[in-house]
């Protein structure tokens, strides 16, 4: 701006100022009228009059986002003389929306309110320019004019009449109103309680059709809501887990319609928010966490010859600390306020009070989720270090074991971090603690390191044990030892010993110390070490053995080859320089649904496919199998490849829409529309091929041949149990024993194992024979 | 989903009531359903009771129906594990931990997470204490304007340490603590006496007394922590000790808040020129209070433990057999003991 418009601004307030001052006499404030919208302009009368009648013309009936409307506001009728120099002002108010001049008869008061000026103080009608929200609410205009008849008696008011007049556009169904959280939950409560008590009926009356009697029924429900056997618990977790599945893949489908043509309005920005928040939260901890957790329960106790974990009960409490955080975090969704931070919940967003009211209970909920895990890690690593039969020492353990217990370990030291930063978040957001608050010193960049020095580890989590499924069906399939079983345990070490280190490299672009991101860089490259190793290990596997291909042995390979490509795409990542070109782009999106959903996922698949008959006795359908493995394999590629070369040029992710017209500042090509179709329709095709494998499921327990104890032909303890197992799983009194040609060596305590026994006071010795 | 539950149903006890341990696992409880429900139903209306710091009453009394259920949840597990009486102690089976008590190595991993959980909060502790200056050396500086609130850093040591009054409470919580750990020892020293050696009745009385010492103790640990922070005390005078009468502030009534609308009332004045420089403390309040709050919830935790070892002590229950449980107990306490002695002297002394 320069000097000559400083001055003449200046000129104007203070002639403004000097005719306000000299010039009582005049009517209708000529130098505009503001805050009347309430109040009405009562200085020109108290009541609104009937002779005069205000208008508001130019306005649709419905209006289209960001288009610019010209809007006439007028009024006729009541004591304003024509050629007076003060015969009328106006004031308008829009709820939505900012309002702009068209000429100098009329001013600003701000975005949303206008007004005449001095200049305009001598019209009945005023022009003035109107941009629509994006929001998509209806919009109230609140018009005040005077008719003035510029008499000086009065202060110059008296005999004046106003106006006033009210209109409404519709906007092209924005946001609903939030409704009461409670009174939705109550009713979300009992909605599902009615679906869950069908659902429950007519799996217990499937269960025995012939032998159908109501009195049995309380036993029954009772047995599962209070079962502490670990493979009830397991089947109650592995439910769990694929009921969410389809609900954060439902939630997948609403943002892929949204984002399959360019600048839709499909669904709207807050919600959208939600969708992608919600999506990450339900498919980490409520569907491939449980997943997991649902065949560790299952497997590891029969894998180790355990007659069930160390502690029962937890384990139930463990279970059952879930569905009830699942509520808790969907609370916000159902009031139309869920959660809409991002699954990562960044500082200080999630602590302000600009967010939707959902995040205190999707925080609360993560907060049950924490408590949960930390129980079932206590558990599986106290069962795993305990309860191996006579005979397995550490390196006798089937890997699939290995995996859970590496995975726990990681699980178990980092998720007490991030429990502690949701518990600040939590209490911020209550009590009013200020540990994020910026303006009381808080410090952002803390919440991220507790959360990725938690977050880091956690991806490790969720795709070491489908690692340990790959190791498991590989070897049953070529029918051979896995090759290089040590070099197997070592790897799977390795990769949690570094993914405590790594973490750093979500935080390369957050202005973190140089030093520090050259350290994360080196140690994340290390990650493909070791995973590395196991790939080539898995490969010579398949080499040396003869492989038999059933279901579960498409889906290894299948995971094998996805589980590459995402590796290799992981790469990227450390490179610091490319990082801070391809961090919050599609290429992110793309990497890691690579290695969850076709690691994770893929892994757990084979995993079903594997351990079902086992589980429940019944065999699986191969060749709905092989069409389940063959349409979601190929539909799941034209999924997310393409998302690579999107996030290359520069789509962002968690982005509401992107744009291709060429005059928008972050305008995609033009052929990117094409792509992101068919990412759309193919996540529509995924979504249902994946429902093959439901029905294959229900089929099979329906009519499902009979499965024998071992299927497959694997050698490990869980196959040398009947199909379902019995309960206890081993006779605690009769455990199995596991013979090895190198017994000597395998039931000789380690270094370290001689240094424990050392360590460990003997409590036979202690007790003194008293019994 | 398989129909085997009626192979068995018929040895299953009740999973409201006493386990019958001969038989091996596994027992149903109702316990973990309801303790779950508890606990979300507590979170729930925590968050309807308190938004950013702002009080809404109404759901006071839903917060106490929540409590009820947890403690519902926890009586049935107790009830449940009156029966236990050592015969079923479940011991490792597999190198390096064989013979070893399963629920001993249990309790180890446990802890491994409680330190996790409390070196997060030291590393909170310890960006905060060494990112953000002190209040004391902002106010010398004179880098500040009045009425404008300064974020600086204001440890409740600079409160607490004032003098030997306003450190007592946490001085004799110290040693409550530290003479609590003595005493759980001494209860499981008389209760692994061997059979024989000892009176029963002189074992029971002693084990549930030491037991009970423990809970006072930790009562009294909880007890003057409200002291020290919302309520305060009264010195009375003393001729002879040179005491004169006066009150001793509790931190809430020295200004020492989280809260948003209250830290305006903590202030630092000059005297040359009456000035005054308004400290935003939020964030070290929020550091001493979370974290020895953390420490407060631990000591609770062991009340709520102890009541049932001493009540269980009461019937007599411990003997060589059973006598692990307290060792078990034991390991959390002085666990607790421990951190304590980290967080006194970085909250409360430095």
């Amino acid at each position: 701006m320069g000097g000559s418009a400083v001055s003449r601004r200046l000129a104007l307030i203070s002639l403004m100022a000097i005719a306000m001052i000299v010039v009582p006499a005049v009517t209708s404030l000529p130098s505009g009228i503001s805050g009347v919208k309430d109040t009405g302009c009562n200085c020109h009368g108290t009541e609104a009059d009937p002779s005069v009648t205000a208008s508001i013309s130019g306005l649709p009936s419905s209006y289209n986002a960001s288009e610019t409307y010209n809007v006439t506001v007028s009024f006729t009728g009541g004591p304003a003389i024509d050629g007076n120099a003060n015969l009328g002002g106006f004031n308008l108010w829009v709820s939505e929306g900012t309002l702009a001049t068209l000429d100098s008869s009329t001013q600003l008061w701000g975005p949303n309110e206008a007004s005449h000026t001095t200049e305009g103080n001598d019209q009945r009608s005023w022009t003035l320019e109107w941009t629509a929200p994006v929001s998509g609410k209806d919009v109230d205009f609140i018009l005040h004019t005077n008719s003035v008849n510029g008499n000086e008696g009065d202060g110059g008011s008296s005999g004046d009449m106003w106006a006033k007049a009210q209109v409404e556009v519709t906007g092209f169904g924005g946001e609903l109103p939030e409704a009461d959280p409670f009174k939705v939950l109550a009713t979300l409560i009992v909605v599902s309680s009615v679906l869950l008590s069908i659902v429950v009926l007519y799996v217990f009356y499937r269960n025995n059709p012939e032998g159908f009697e109501w009195e049995r029924f309380a036993p029954w429900i009772t047995e599962w809501l209070t079962s502490t056997d670990h493979k009830k618990i397991g089947t109650l977790y592995f439910v769990q887990g694929l009921f969410f599945l389809g609900v954060g893949g439902i939630m997948a489908l609403m943002i892929r319609v949204q984002l399959a043509t360019p600048g839709a309005e499909f669904i709207s920005q807050g919600y959208y928010n939600q969708f992608f928040t919600l999506h990450g939260t339900t498919m980490i901890f409520l569907a491939a966490m449980p997943l997991i957790a649902g065949f560790a329960n299952w497997i590891v106790p029969l894998q180790i010859g355990a007659p069930d974990l160390a502690f029962p009960r937890l384990n139930a409490l463990s279970f059952w600390l879930q569905p009830v955080a699942a509520l808790l975090i969907f609370t916000g969704v159902f009031s139309g306020g869920g959660a809409d931070t991002g699954w990562t919940g960044y500082a200080p967003y999630v602590v302000t009070e600009n967010t939707h009211a959902g995040v205190s209970m999707w925080a609360a909920g993560q907060i049950m989720l924490v408590a949960s895990s930390t129980l079932t890690g206590i558990n599986f690593l106290t069962t795993m270090a305990v309860m191996r039969a006579p005979g397995m020492g550490w390196f006798q353990m089937p890997l699939f074991t290995w995996s859970i217990l590496v995975a726990n370990l990681m699980l178990f030291l980092s998720i007490p971090a991030f429990g502690v930063g949701l518990i600040q978040v939590f209490l911020d957001r209550t009590i009013g603690t200020a540990f994020y608050d910026v303006a009381a010193g808080g410090d952002p960049l803390l919440w991220s390191h507790l959360f990725w020095y938690f977050g880091h580890p956690e991806v490790y989590v969720v795709i070491v044990p489908a690692f340990g499924v790959i190791s498991e069906v590989i070897a049953t399939s070529a029918r051979r030892s896995i090759f290089g079983y040590k070099s197997m345990v070592y790897a799977m070490a390795g990769i949690g010993l570094v993914s405590f280190i790594v973490y750093g490299h979500h935080m390369f672009t957050s202005g973190m110390s140089p030093t520090l991101r050259f350290v994360t860089m080196l140690t994340t490259m290390l990650v493909a070490v070791p995973t590395g190793i196991k790939i080539f290990n898995w490969l010579k596997t398949m080499h040396g053995g003869s492989l038999v291909y059933r279901t579960h042995t498409l889906w290894t390979l299948g995971f094998l080859v996805t589980f590459t490509l995402g590796g290799i795409s992981g790469m990227f990542f450390p490179s610091m320089a490319l990082d801070v070109h391809l961090h919050e782009t599609y290429f992110v999106v793309a990497h890691f649904h690579y290695v969850l959903v076709g690691g994770t996922v893929f892994g757990f698949f084979a995993a079903i496919y594997y351990w079902y008959p086992k589980m429940t006795g019944r065999m699986l359908d191969e060749r709905l199998g092989v069409l389940h493995f063959l349409t979601a394999f190929i539909s799941y590629n034209a999924l997310f490849w393409p998302m690579h070369r999107l996030g290359v040029v520069g789509m962002i992710r968690r982005t509401h829409t992107y744009y291709i017209t060429t005059d928008d500042f972050q305008a995609l090509p033009e052929w990117a529309a094409d792509w992101n179709m068919l990412i759309s329709v193919s996540a529509f095709l995924f979504f249902a091929s994946n429902l093959l494998l439901v029905v294959n499921m229900i089929k099979s327990l329906i009519r499902g041949e009979k499965a024998p104890a071992d299927p497959w032909g694997g050698w490990s303890f869980e196959w040398m149990t009947s199909s379902p197992p019995p309960t206890p799983s081993f006779d605690p009194h009769n455990l199995p024993e596991l013979k090895d040609a190198n017994e000597h060596v395998a039931n000789e305590p380690s270094r370290l194992g001689q240094m424990f026994r050392r360590l460990m006071v003997d409590d036979d010795a202690s007790e003194g024979g008293s019994h | 989903m398989s129909a085997d539950y009626h192979d068995h149903d018929d040895h299953h006890p009740s999973p409201w009531g006493p386990h019958d341990w001969g038989h091996g696992a596994p027992h149903n409880s109702f316990s973990p359903l309801i303790m779950s429900i508890g606990c979300g139903m507590f979170l729930l209306m925590l968050g309807g009771l308190f938004s950013f710091g702002e009080y809404d009453g109404r759901y006071l009394p839903m917060i106490f129906v929540s409590l009820a259920v947890i403690a519902a949840a926890l009586i049935v597990w107790c009830r449940q594990d009156m029966s236990f009486d050592g015969s079923y102690e479940p011991r490792a089976v597999g190198v390096p931990f064989k013979n070893v008590q399963v629920r001993k190595v249990g309790v180890w991993i446990f802890l491994w997470s409680e330190m996790m959980i409390f070196s997060s909060l030291f590393s909170t502790y310890m960006r905060y204490r060494q990112g953000i200056p002190r209040c004391d050396t902002v106010f010398e500086s004179g880098d500040w304007v009045e009425g404008v609130a300064v974020t600086c850093f204001e440890p409740a040591s600079k409160l607490i340490a004032s003098s030997w009054w306003h450190i007592a409470p946490g001085a004799i919580n110290t040693f409550a603590l530290i003479i609590s750990s003595f005493t759980i020892v001494q209860a499981l020293r008389w209760a692994n006496k061997p059979v024989g050696s000892v009176d029963e009745e002189v074992r029971r009385k002693r084990v549930y007394r030491y037991l009970a010492a423990t809970w006072c103790l930790a009562a009294l640990f909880l007890t003057l922590k409200m002291i020290e922070w919302f309520i305060g005390f009264h010195v009375p005078e003393i001729g002879f000790l040179g005491l004169h009468e006066h009150d001793i502030h509790s931190l809430y009534s020295e200004g020492y808040l989280i809260n948003n609308d209250h830290y305006q009332a903590h202030h630092y004045v000059d005297e040359a020129t009456g000035a005054h420089m308004v400290a935003n403390i939020q964030v070290s309040a929020s550091l001493f209070y979370v974290t020895t709050g953390t420490h407060g919830l631990h000591v609770f935790g062991g009340i709520v433990g102890l009541t049932y070892l001493t009540y269980k002590a009461w019937t007599g229950a411990y003997n060589p057999q059973s006598a692990v449980s307290i060792e078990y107990f034991g390991l959390y306490w002085h666990f607790v003991d421990l951190v304590w002695v980290l967080v006194f002297p970085f909250f409360y002394l430095y």
